[in-house]
């Protein structure tokens, strides 16, 4: 199977480009404590600190917070992944 | 917009520099919280400095009987603060609306 990463959006080709390419999205980041953050990407980095928009706070599935900004320390983060809906579905 | 030049790309650490001599909140592990004011010093390993500090750490009981959860908060203030980065979570402005 060539070009695996070639399936995704077209651009993508390393995870430094996908973190390129998600600002301004709304994204779902996952903690290793399993607490999630659903919100606007305003930026991040290589260590994967993340600042976020609008940010609302979700423990096993219930919405616990709401944050205007968010920063959140990289080593927190088990995964970021953008959302094709906007963050205010479903409120 | 330059999206060409990345090397100027701002980070979030730039981002917290905004929030210096604020009050910010601030997530732990271990269910703590801190509310206080973030003085000049901080670094990229969110190490802090705040002043004014009040900790809340949260704990939740279940009953075995009626399996309730009872939730207890302990609070305690805190003049000047030095936070090692490596507990942090996340750092927010102050919440206007506190929930539940």
């Amino acid at each position: 199977m060539s070009g695996v990463g070639e399936k995704v959006s077209g651009t993508t080709k390393t995870p430094a480009d996908f973190l390129k390419s998600i600002r301004g999205r709304p994204v779902v980041v996952k903690l290793n404590s399993g607490v999630d953050y659903r919100g606007i990407l305003t930026c991040l980095d290589g260590y994967m600190n993340i600042a976020m928009e609008q940010t609302e706070e979700y423990v096993n599935g219930q919405l616990k917070n709401k944050y205007g900004d968010a920063f959140i320390r990289g080593n927190n983060v088990l995964y970021i992944s953008t959302v094709k809906r906007t963050v205010a579905d479903g409120a | 917009m330059s999206g060409e030049e990345d090397a100027t790309v701002r980070e979030p650490l730039d981002l917290i520099r905004l929030s210096l001599d604020e009050r910010i909140y601030v997530k732990l592990r271990s269910d703590r919280e801190l509310r206080g004011k973030l003085h000049q010093a901080f670094d990229q390993h969110l190490n802090m400095i705040l002043g004014d500090v009040e900790e809340t750490i949260t704990t939740v009981e279940i009953d075995d009987e009626t399996y309730e959860e009872i939730v207890r908060t302990t609070k305690r203030t805190i003049d000047y603060l030095f936070v090692r980065g490596d507990g942090v979570i996340l750092v927010a402005p102050p919440l206007r609306t506190a929930l539940g």
